[in-house]
């Protein structure tokens, strides 16, 4: 069957409806700014900037980021200049775009990630808040996503202090996602995101050396699309809140997986480090397929596999 | 493309007017390569010429893996796929009257000086550009082709003596840096291994002569999204090796 309309792109989150079920991974995608020159951030879903913290981070040491077959093992340390700086120097520009931002948030104790939330709810800085309670790359107990009771405590906090859609980044490094993606429904989140980066490390042999600085790395790129795939088509069992899937997606091809996993919008990450428009001619390739399968609508996708 | 010496491919191609004229020496360009899935990161390679009039500009590769052997396999009229101009800074010209411009290089660190010490003689053929380019071994010297008609002062350090003077190129800046007359200003531009690089910093330093550096660091993204090309400074804050540098002052960087 071939339709002769033009599908239907946007997706809701909560309150928040995007243009195009194509966001960008926190992290891999700067603050905007950097490749406005490369890309319409207009074309683009929501830009999600990089991790927002109450205060600055120098972030770790190098070497930071090595490549892997099939994958980048990254160590950033949640490098950024702190929620001020943000809301003076870097949400200006974007604001100058109708793309709508989504702000990734990390923290170390539920009253942090409240202080960042209640900052960008009072600015107008965000149109939606990603909870980074799943970054593997800091020390001091940052993975609250690995215990569904953290990860209702921080979500019900960051309830309590906005109206603004709120977005929990789950962590893949559990045995079994479903009761954290429950925990963080239940306690008020309208979305989730997953997967954030998978952990692991890199040895040089030659050197016999770890390669990184801090030794462990979140792994991303098709390396670890397989297990994000699973990751969401688990939660999106037993939630009801849509699913911005990520983990690995490179291609169109990709991103139609993740929605037919149950994922109601995705993230490219890595990706745009080769292709800084990516994200867009993801977008493109979505609507082909769909008008190419006869979906009027990238809802009617969502989940719509054989069990 | 040309092979410039064994294993040694200078490859030209159309990068257009706009990107001809607007590329300086110090930027690069991030090229990507399809190695079949294994790797897919674009990898960055410093301008080794651009022509503004015919829009073709080349970069200086070996083989060395997945996409520099792929790179080293493209037929003339085959398309390249890059991302450039890259770096948000390049070097900066002294431009006080009479300055003694001593680039001092290493390997894949040469075909930014050359290109810089070309740019220097055409904009004033009168500069006074010395270049020391350093090696393990002979074959190993790449990128000076030209340069010496140019009028580009030329010396040579290789580690086994099999070319120029023998040992490591700080021995030759050390040689200019103590003959230095007093009216004749120097800076020092470098690129290449980072040791090399530190060693030259700390010489310069010594002798109170400005030096720039082009940081030669792993860069994934190449347009300042990714922070995985930190460079640490002297304040303890990490810098971003693409779109703060490549080139940074010697004293700005945290030598370790």
């Amino acid at each position: 069957m071939e339709i002769t309309t033009v599908p239907e792109l946007s997706v809701r989150i909560g309150s928040l409806t995007l243009r195009t079920p194509v966001t960008t991974g926190s992290g891999t995608f700067g603050f905007g700014s950097e490749v406005a020159e490369f890309v319409d951030l207009n074309k683009i879903g929501a830009v999600t900037v990089k991790a927002t913290s109450r205060e600055a981070r120098a972030g770790n040491p190098p070497l930071r980021m090595v490549e892997t077959p099939a994958g980048v093992l990254n160590a950033i340390g949640l490098q950024n200049g702190g929620i001020e700086n943000y809301l003076a120097e870097k949400a200006p520009f974007l604001r100058r775009y109708s793309v709508p931002i989504i702000v990734n948030v990390p923290g170390e104790n539920p009253e942090d990630f409240a202080y960042v939330v209640r900052r960008l709810t009072d600015s107008g800085a965000a149109d939606a808040i990603e909870l980074n309670i799943s970054c593997p790359n800091v020390s001091h107990g940052l993975d609250f996503a690995t215990d569904p009771r953290l990860t209702a405590e921080v979500v019900a906090t960051c309830r309590r202090a906005t109206h603004l859609p709120l977005i929990a980044k789950l962590s893949p490094n559990v045995a079994d996602i479903r009761p954290i993606a429950k925990a963080a429904e239940e306690a008020g989140a309208d979305g989730l995101s997953l997967i954030n980066t998978v952990i692991g490390t890199s040895i040089d042999a030659k050197k016999r050396r770890f390669r990184l600085a801090n030794i462990t790395g979140g792994l991303s790129g098709p390396a670890i699309k397989p297990i994000a795939l699973l990751h969401v088509y688990r939660a999106a069992q037993a939630v009801e809140i849509p699913i911005i899937g990520m983990g690995g997606i490179m291609t169109a091809t990709d991103a139609v997986e993740f929605l037919l996993a149950g994922a109601s919008a995705v993230a490219v990450g890595t990706a745009s480090f080769v292709n800084p428009a990516v994200a867009i001619e993801i977008s493109e390739g979505i609507a082909a397929y769909l008008k190419e399968n006869g979906f009027a609508t990238v809802g009617a996708l969502v989940g719509a596999i054989e069990p | 493309m040309k092979l410039s010496a064994p294993g040694h491919y200078v490859l030209t191609f159309d990068a257009g007017q706009k990107m001809a004229s607007a590329v300086k020496p110090g930027q690069f360009l991030g090229v990507a390569m399809d190695t079949g899935g294994m790797q897919f990161l674009r990898r960055p390679f410093s301008f080794y010429s651009a022509d503004p009039e015919t829009g073709h500009a080349s970069i200086l590769f070996s083989v060395y893996g997945a996409t520099t052997a792929q790179m080293a396999r493209l037929a003339p009229g085959e398309t390249l796929d890059i991302l450039g101009p890259l770096g948000g800074r390049a070097f900066t010209p002294d431009t006080r009257p009479g300055a003694h411009q001593v680039m001092v290089g290493g390997g894949y660190g040469v075909p930014p000086l050359a290109f810089l010490a070309r740019r220097l003689l055409t904009a004033d053929p009168d500069s006074s550009v010395t270049l020391i380019n350093g090696a393990r071994t002979a074959e190993f010297l790449v990128g000076t082709e030209g340069l010496e008609t140019l009028g580009i002062h030329l010396r040579e350090a290789t580690n086994d003596g099999s070319r120029g003077t023998q040992g490591l190129v700080t021995l030759i800046l050390q040689e200019i840096l103590e003959a230095r007359a007093e009216h004749v200003p120097i800076h020092i531009y470098t690129c290449g291994p980072t040791p090399m690089m530190r060693a030259v910093a700390e010489m310069a330093m010594r002798y109170e002569v400005p030096c720039q550096v082009s940081m030669e660091v792993f860069m994934p993204c190449g347009v300042g999204i990714c922070m995985g090309c930190a460079v640490e400074r002297t304040d303890q804050t990490f810098a971003r090796g693409c779109t703060d540098g490549p080139v940074f002052e010697a004293r700005e960087v945290a030598w370790k």
